[in-house]
């Protein structure tokens, strides 16, 4: 387990290292000159240099990319154009927002999931299982910047019970997460689907049926729990993906997250921010996948025995 | 010559009862009955796509200040946008860019995938670990932030959404065709085609791909969903389709700013990525059902 731990832990670090170089390289990847880029079209020849001088641009590449990793060890993630501010500044503001959706969304999507998958497994060929199912494949074949105004028109507008827009509050997260939640709940719902009939095919729940269990306790006290190993996986990796998908739906609710930063920046062509938040989103991603093959490895005997 | 006949004729059956890879797909296709229809639709859609601009009641720029933002009527079954175009002809012929770009943006990533694969999958060693190592560096950018880096590059545009799709849908093809080409590299066939001199193109592209084929073909039309999903997220976040084009992302877009008052200006864009979506998903999911039953459990 140790051994398999730190193969993936530094299994890792090629990834991390090809991530930032791809990150460092994006802004030289634009056309044009980044100098120019920076100060902006109207900036006279003096001002241009001036930048070049100030963010390094005059220096050899493998300087610049030295101190651009250097800086990133001190969590330097450089200066936001558009704010004028450190853009580890932004980020923090907005970060535990994006984190709160992306949790609140997790939380009821993995519930419902489950339930849903469970539900359509356990009556596989029935009519609970075609509506689990279709319930399913409409929910990743939504279009989530569409439920979120279908949502908004109706709870909001209509009912007045919940707000458009903004942050702060539980019922601020309540039609983003369901928004942002929807598409990942149906992957669960599917995933926990697969994973119970699998288990339903083993020995040892015929062996709970002879004994004369009840079915209620076959399922969710047999059944239910050995399936949830590799559900436990996908809902890991569903997380990163949340983190990916909270730009779209941040920015149908004007919700103040990292995503609606993205948006931002990309709008103003504030580089350095661009820069810093796709090198975020990424990060995340990989320690979130890191953890899950962990977490999978302590849960799942057989890899802790190899 | 009567049982030369029935030789023949047997000879020509057991010809055309070969069962390959396709053909099993095939049979067992037919009987998944949801997924036959997704196909009709699509097709349908195909259909529209080519034709909808000639048979649609109005063109798709065709401005009537005196008709704005109204709902469904007889004379316009989706209503009207902000500027008095009919919706109903802009979303026909919507049709053909939304499927354009999923089309176009995963036929790129197949067979730039694919091709990947195969040398990944056939040469091992330096190839593979080069491939394999593009393939992990894009899985660590969730999809749509990948999207949004490669179109913060090059700027804004359908041609650079369907690059940028086409980017983030390569490694799925990448590291199925590799999977499936170290699988069928040790078989006979192939050993008895390298042992009769088959150069390494003729064993790649005769001999293995056929049988990576069913699963390129499942993963295609999966991808093709999620594709144009991502592709109108895109033009909705104003970085995909510019105005006028009636891409359908960028109609919802457009729909948002009059929600209140006209509902129908995203309800039917809405309805129609969704409904294709949908269909594409149902097909790729009988499709999958049809290659291995198992997978379906």
């Amino acid at each position: 387990m140790l051994r398999y731990s730190i193969k993936r832990i530094l299994g890792v670090i090629p990834t991390l290292i090809i991530v930032v170089t791809f990150v460092f390289f994006f802004v030289r990847l634009i056309p044009g000159d980044p100098a120019r880029l920076v100060a902006g079209e109207q900036a006279t020849l003096q001002d241009v240099e001036a930048v070049r001088e100030q963010l390094g641009l005059n220096k050899p590449i493998y300087v610049q990319y030295g101190r651009y990793v250097l800086g990133l060890l001190q969590g330097d993630l450089g200066m936001s154009l558009r704010t004028k501010r450190p853009v580890l500044t932004e980020v923090s503001a907005r970060y535990w927002n994006t984190m709160a959706l992306t949790l609140a969304s997790l939380a009821w999507s993995t519930v419902i999931g489950i339930f849903l998958g469970v539900w359509s497994g356990k009556n596989r060929g029935k009519w609970q299982d075609f509506t689990g199912m279709t319930l399913a494949v409409s929910g990743i074949s939504l279009p989530n910047f569409w439920v979120g105004f279908l949502l908004i028109m109706l709870f909001a507008v209509k009912l007045r019970w919940l707000p458009t827009t903004g942050a702060g509050s539980w019922k601020n997260l309540v039609l983003p997460s369901i928004t942002l939640g929807a598409h990942i709940a149906a992957i669960i719902a599917r995933f926990s689907r697969s994973s119970i009939i699998e288990v339903f095919k083993e020995d040892y729940i015929r062996t709970a049926r002879a004994k004369g269990l009840k079915e209620r306790t076959v399922t969710w006290g047999h059944a239910f729990r050995n399936s949830m190993i590799s559900v436990v996986t996908v809902v890991g990796l569903q997380f990163g993906f949340l983190l990916g998908g909270s730009v779209v739906t941040e920015a149908v609710f004007a919700y103040p997250g990292l995503g609606s930063l993205l948006i931002e920046s990309v709008n103003y062509r504030d580089y350095p921010a661009i820069q810093s938040l796709i090198l975020i989103f990424s990060l995340q991603f990989i320690i979130i996948n890191l953890i899950v093959d962990l977490l999978y490895a302590v849960l799942n005997p057989e890899i802790k025995l190899s | 010559m009567a049982g030369k006949n029935t030789a023949g004729k047997q000879a020509l059956n057991e010809k055309t009862d070969i069962k390959t890879p396709v053909s099993e797909m095939i049979r067992k296709f037919k009987k998944q009955k949801n997924a036959v229809v997704a196909l009709f639709f699509i097709l349908f859609l195909v259909v529209i796509a080519f034709v909808g601009e000639y048979l649609v009641p109005f063109g798709i720029n065709e401005y009537d200040y005196n008709s704005i933002l109204q709902g469904p009527s007889a004379a316009h079954w989706f209503g009207t946008d902000e500027f008095g175009r009919d919706l109903f002809s802009r979303i026909v012929c919507g049709t053909r860019i939304s499927l354009a770009v999923g089309l176009s943006a995963v036929s790129v990533g197949a067979v730039c995938g694919t091709i990947l694969g195969l040398l990944a999958g056939y040469y091992r060693g330096i190839v593979d670990s080069i491939v394999m190592r593009i393939c992990d560096t894009l899985f660590a950018f969730p999809g749509i932030i990948l999207a949004i880096a490669i179109v913060a590059i090059l700027g804004s545009g359908m041609g650079n959404v369907v690059i940028a799709v086409a980017v983030f849908s390569t490694p799925t093809f990448a590291r199925l065709v590799r999977g499936r080409t170290m699988a069928l590299k040790n078989s006979v066939f192939v050993q008895a085609a390298r042992n009769l001199g088959a150069s390494d193109a003729r064993i790649l592209f005769y001999h293995i791909l056929p049988g990576a084929v069913p699963e390129i073909i499942v993963q295609f039309t999966m991808s093709v969903g999620t594709s144009i999903l991502t592709a109108s997220s895109l033009s909705f976040l104003g970085m995909g389709a510019q105005p006028p084009t009636p891409e359908w992302g960028l109609l919802l877009s457009n729909g948002r700013n009059y929600m209140l008052t006209s509902l129908h200006a995203t309800l039917f864009p809405g309805l129609a990525i969704f409904l294709t979506v949908l269909s594409f998903n149902i097909l790729g999911d009988g499709l999958r059902d049809a290659l291995d039953p198992k997978l379906s459990d």
